[in-house]
């Protein structure tokens, strides 16, 4: 093999992130060189995956790479491998993807903070961590990477650790996420002492004949560990904390990658390792799990008076949606799931970087402080607009695109086994987007729109990068929704081949090669063309635009300077002038809230913010875990 | 590509847009609902009341008024989000099935009942959003119930797609029927699905949505005249006020003809049979039946309009909002539950 | 014998999740962390070991099919896992130095400003 075939992409591509970070540790005290390297190494990452995709994807070949060349023999993996099918390239795609934009959004927005060789250096080797997990082909070295990924993104969470609860956040997260982490070691040598391996696809094939009693162990122990660095409930809090006092462009990765990289854990957990997914109590779990994140987390974020904090809840609350997807285990549910978690990346990802953007402005992120920002920030509005409708899953933005298959995925599969839960995760996930909608809702009223405070007066917007940034994602954003056809037969659909077949994968490793099921593409019961739709709003907006315009809609006696306009300018307020009286964030949807108000109340006092609650949650969670395995698989 | 076909094609879905069913259509029987609402709440409470026409009055002298914006508004937002509301509306229109006449006959289906229903949410979401940018404090408070009331219906509303859906696909054997099309496909061969004992509860939802869905009394908290002086639209006059009442005018012909597809298209469906006894055929037949159909459906609007917002209207008082939620989420969605069992059990 | 071990390892574990849920100290909630590792570490070199096996050191010259040795793999394992247990308590420490200094205090309970 010569040094630049394809085989050795995958190993070029977490090395150019390490690699990075440790010459910025070296170089990075130049600022052009500090920048240079950093561009560098995400920008080539992310070509090297990019030029893998027409193989991997659409050519369903699955690379195999052992490092040093020890590859398998005597019917034992002894050497470390890499091993990348469709699943694996489509998250380190994600994570490619936003760590090029975050990259890019950082160097203007952390300009004016101290230690940024630091910054970069943790920055990278949390990408290279969460990209070592997804394209590891070996258990204990995604342990390696769980561990190296919760360091940096604990050291991230701290890094400015003069802002507000930083070093809490980040302690918090330690102790839960080294909870998490020992278990996935613990679950790790449980299965090494079953069947003395510790390569992926060995086990794979090894353990599913093996299921015995610490072999359920120590599924429960991964689940539980996977589950830590995806935040599911009951690990949400920590996602919160540290989300909120993250740098914006942490919070991207935390948010779009980290996550990401819990549900890879668990997605190649459940249809690879153990292949239990055939299994009602399993398939319930996952739905469970997921269903209970994706209301929980939004009521959460409902209640929140910080623009970070409940971006954050809102991101668990998208997870959720994903595992319920991916645990219908139906090619559409998983391919919609999957969708669904790409679009997570790229929505989040714009609306923490219009976060991060307000606060590098203003100076906070606090929701009942702020007010009135569109008119000094209008392209950052309008970004934070994209955003916002896709998250709620307005069409046809591509929140919507994949929620919509969620939802019928979710139907389907409750018609086609005639359980009733099935359809309750359904109207949960229809409500709770429309929750989705009323917490940003609430972010535009308090931020962007409403009144201005006298202390925000002087604001601008903010610099050509941050903005270039927001609008690659805000373009993916729109993309991705436009083309669900293509998406799905390019990224998702083979991804979710991949999910169903795990004998090829366990092939692969042993230079086998099983040809590719050419099974059809996941197929949606309903019907929904963006491009059509957009296509007539376009006409019927132009239509009337015209009409509106040769009316004279835009006629307006706007003559006089803004301090000498008459008072019929002024906002009415009850006959006097108005002063300053916006609707606090937190406010907001009162009539909601009473409804809600026992429910509110009880999840206030839950979220104590003291560590040892969460621990104990996590240890409850373990423990449930357990019994429930120990019980039904 | 640019042959005499496509432009006679793209000339068709041009007059789909811009006559029947989209604007012209829309712009016409949203208003004259709207007025025939005023004209029976009066009537009822022993009012003259205003001459049917007088939205068309209201709306043309709006249009003639000075548009002020505030100072202290974001202007594109303020000026835009009335436009992109009413657009939003309008295309949703085309997506209801006029019993046998559909706009995208010849083509793929664009939007199923899940997305109407999430299409739906764009005009509120630009109502709201032109409100906020004004950054009144009675819009902000507008806004709060306006979403809260957006909430509330949710909720039911989604359950009654859903029993919906599960009903038909019940009926046809092929489990799930998400197709509006298809809805009243199946209405048109077997009869209306208020016919169905499964369905009744949902219809009685979805009459107890269409006021709260629209806005109106007693679900107005969101606009409630006297205490928060129409709330969103506080500070709006002028053309982009006319055009918000003209898109509230258009939502309840949305709202009412969405009921019609659902719960009565088989109603209307008989037409073609009828037309065909009396010996018509050909091209004449089609527009007659069309005619006809497009007739009924008027008839069926008002009918609705009266029922569901006029009597509920007149013989109510406005709801606090945390009332409105309550009762949404309580006895609208209790009756959408008992459909949504009936359906899923198979009655 | 072995199975003492993995008594012992599977109390460590216990006692270190208990120090974390129950001990309200900042530095009891770290020393309950590396209880925790030392547990899991004593499991992991407990798995590879083999009644009466040699240290796995050999070249290749004097492998033979007779050699009997532990398993070297979880040895390994174990060194790994030190180093990373060793940087969670340092990180921990300084976190709760910094704590400390913001705070005021090494209550866990007094540490709660974000929170709801």
């Amino acid at each position: 093999m010569s040094m630049l075939s394809y085989q050795h992409f995958p190993i070029y591509a977490i090395m150019l992130y390490f690699l990075g970070a440790f010459l910025i540790v070296l170089f990075g005290k130049n600022k052009i060189a500090r920048h240079c390297l950093a561009l560098l190494s995400v920008t080539g990452s992310l070509a090297l995956l990019v030029s893998l995709v027409p193989r991997v994807m659409t050519g369903g070949e699955i690379i195999t790479y052992w490092m040093g060349n020890r590859a398998y023999s005597g019917g034992y993996a002894i050497g470390i491998a890499l091993e990348v099918d469709a699943l694996s390239l489509f998250f380190a795609l994600l994570v490619a993807v936003a760590v090029f934009v975050s990259g890019v959004y950082s160097i203007r927005y952390m300009e004016h903070d101290d230690n940024i060789p630091q910054y970069y250096t943790l920055f990278l080797m949390l990408a290279g961590g969460v990209m070592g997990l997804v394209l590891s082909g070996d258990l204990f070295n995604m342990f390696i990477m769980v561990e190296i990924l919760t360091f940096a993104a604990v050291a991230l969470t701290a890094f400015r650790n003069t802002a507000r609860g930083a070093l809490e956040a980040a302690f918090k997260y330690l102790v839960v996420g080294s909870i998490g982490s020992t278990c996935i070691l613990a679950g790790t040598i449980m299965l090494y002492a079953q069947v003395h391996t510790l390569n992926f696809a060995q086990l794979s094939g090894l353990i599913p004949g093996h299921i015995h009693g610490a072999t359920r162990v120590a599924f429960a122990l991964l689940f539980v560990g996977f589950s830590t660095k995806a935040f599911l409930v009951p690990f949400h809090p920590l996602a919160a904390d540290a989300h909120g006092a993250a740098p914006a462009s942490v919070s991207v990765l935390i948010s779009g990658v980290l996550t990401k990289s819990g549900i890879y854990g668990i997605i190649r957990l459940v249809y690879f390792l153990f292949q239990t997914m055939n299994l009602r109590p399993i398939q319930f779990m996952l739905v469970f799990v997921g269903s209970v994140s994706m209301f929980v987390c939004v009521t959460m974020a409902l209640a929140q008076h910080d623009f970070k904090r409940l971006l954050a809840f809102h991101s668990i609350s998208q997870i959720g949606y994903v595992l319920t997807a991916v645990g219908l285990s139906t090619a559409l549910g998983i391919s919609a799931g999957l969708y669904h978690a790409m679009n997570h990346t790229i929505f989040k990802g714009l609306l923490f970087l219009a976060a991060g953007a307000v606060l590098h402005e203003t100076g906070t992120t606090d929701l009942d402080r702020l007010g009135g920002l569109s008119k000094r920030m209008p392209h950052t509005t309008v970004l934070f607009l994209i955003g916002a409708a896709s998250i709620s899953g307005i069409p046809p933005f591509n929140g919507f695109a994949s929620k919509w298959l969620i939802y019928q995925a979710a139907y389907l599969r409750a018609v086609e086994t005639g359980n009733i839960g099935y359809l309750l995760v359904t109207i949960i996930a229809l409500v709770t987007s429309t929750l989705t909608l009323a917490s940003f809702v609430k972010v535009s009223q308090s931020v962007f729109f409403g009144q201005l405070p006298d202390e925000f007066k002087d604001v601008k917007e903010v610099p050509f990068g941050m903005r270039l940034a927001m609008s690659l994602f805000a373009i993916l954003c729109v993309l991705t929704g436009l083309l669900p056809d293509l998406v799905t037969k390019v990224l998702t659909g083979p991804a979710a081949q991949a999910v169903l077949n795990p004998v090829r994968y366990i092939a692969a490793a042993r230079g086998i090669e099983v040809p590719a099921e050419t099974a059809a593409l996941p197929q949606a019961a309903g019907a929904w063309s963006p491009i059509n739709w957009l296509l007539l709003l376009g006409i019927s907006l132009f239509a009337i635009t015209l009409v509106a315009l040769l009316g004279k809609y835009d006629r307006v006696s706007e003559n006089a300077s803004a301090e000498t306009l008459p008072a019929k300018y002024d906002l009415f307020f009850s006959g006097e002038k108005s002063v300053y009286s916006q609707v606090g964030g937190g406010d907001l949807f009162w009539g909601f809230k009473y409804n809600w108000r026992h429910y509110f109340s009880f999840m206030h006092d839950l979220h104590s913010g003291i560590v040892n609650d969460y621990a104990l949650w996590a240890v409850v969670a373990l423990a449930l875990a357990i019994a429930f395995l120990q019980i039904v698989l | 590509m640019f042959t005499p076909a496509f432009f006679t094609t793209a000339l068709l879905y041009l007059g789909y847009i811009l006559i029947f069913p989209g604007f012209l259509f829309c712009f016409v029987i949203g208003l004259l609902l709207c007025g025939i609402d005023r004209k029976a709440v009066a009537r009822m409470q022993k009012r003259v009341g205003p001459p049917i026409l007088q939205p068309f009055y209201d709306f043309f002298k709006l249009c003639g008024k000075e548009t002020i914006v505030p100072a202290a508004a974001s202007r594109t937002t303020f000026m835009l989000a009335p436009l992109v509301g009413l657009a939003a509306l309008v295309v949703i229109q085309l997506f209801i099935p006029v019993f046998n006449f559909r706009v995208f006959r010849n083509l793929p289906e664009v939007a199923d009942m899940i997305v109407i229903l999430y299409l739906l949410l764009i005009p509120a979401v630009s109502v709201m959003l032109g409100g906020a940018a004004t950054g009144s404090p009675y819009a902000g408070i507008g806004l709060s119930r306006e979403m809260v009331t957006v909430l509330a219906v949710e909720l039911p509303l989604v359950m009654v797609l859903l029993s919906v859906a599960k009903a038909v696909g019940n009926e046809l054997g092929t489990g799930l029927v998400f197709s509006l099309s298809g809805v009243v496909d199946y209405q048109a061969a077997h009869g209306s699905l208020i016919g169905h004992i499964s369905m009744i509860p949902a219809a009685l939802a979805m009459l107890l949505i269409i006021p709260g869905e629209t806005g109106n009394h007693p679900f107005d908290a969101a606009e409630a005249e006297t205490e928060i002086c129409e709330g969103l639209l506080a500070e709006y006059s002028g053309a982009p006020l006319g055009i918000y009442k003209l898109s509230h005018a258009v939502k309840m012909l949305t709202l009412t003809s969405l009921f019609v597809a659902l719960f009565l298209g088989g109603i209307g469906t008989g037409v073609e049979h009828l037309v065909a006894a009396v010996g018509l055929t050909g091209a004449v037949a089609g527009a007659v039946s069309l005619i006809l159909q497009v007739l009924i459906l008027v008839l069926l609007c008002i009918v609705l309009t009266l029922v569901t917002i006029s009597f509920v209207h007149a013989v109510t008082a406005r709801l606090k909002i945390e009332q409105l939620f309550k009762y949404y989420w309580t006895v609208v969605t209790g009756l959408a539950l008992i459909s949504l069992v009936l359906a899923w059990y198979g009655f | 014998m072995i199975l003492m071990n993995y008594i012992a390892a599977f109390f460590l574990i216990v006692l270190g999740l208990y120090t974390i849920v129950t001990k309200y100290n900042l530095v009891k909630t770290v020393i309950g962390l590396s209880i925790m590792d030392y547990g899991v570490n004593l499991l992991i070199v407990s798995i590879g070991f083999n009644p009466g096996g040699t240290a796995p050191i050999f070249t290749f010259s004097e492998l033979n099919p007779s050699s009997f040795f532990v398993d070297p793999i979880p040895q390994a394992l174990t060194l790994t896992s030190i180093v990373i247990g060793a940087c969670v308590t340092a990180m921990s420490l300084s976190l709760v130095m910094k704590i400390y200094e913001q705070y005021g205090t090494m209550d866990t309970r007094e540490v709660r400003r974000l929170r709801g």
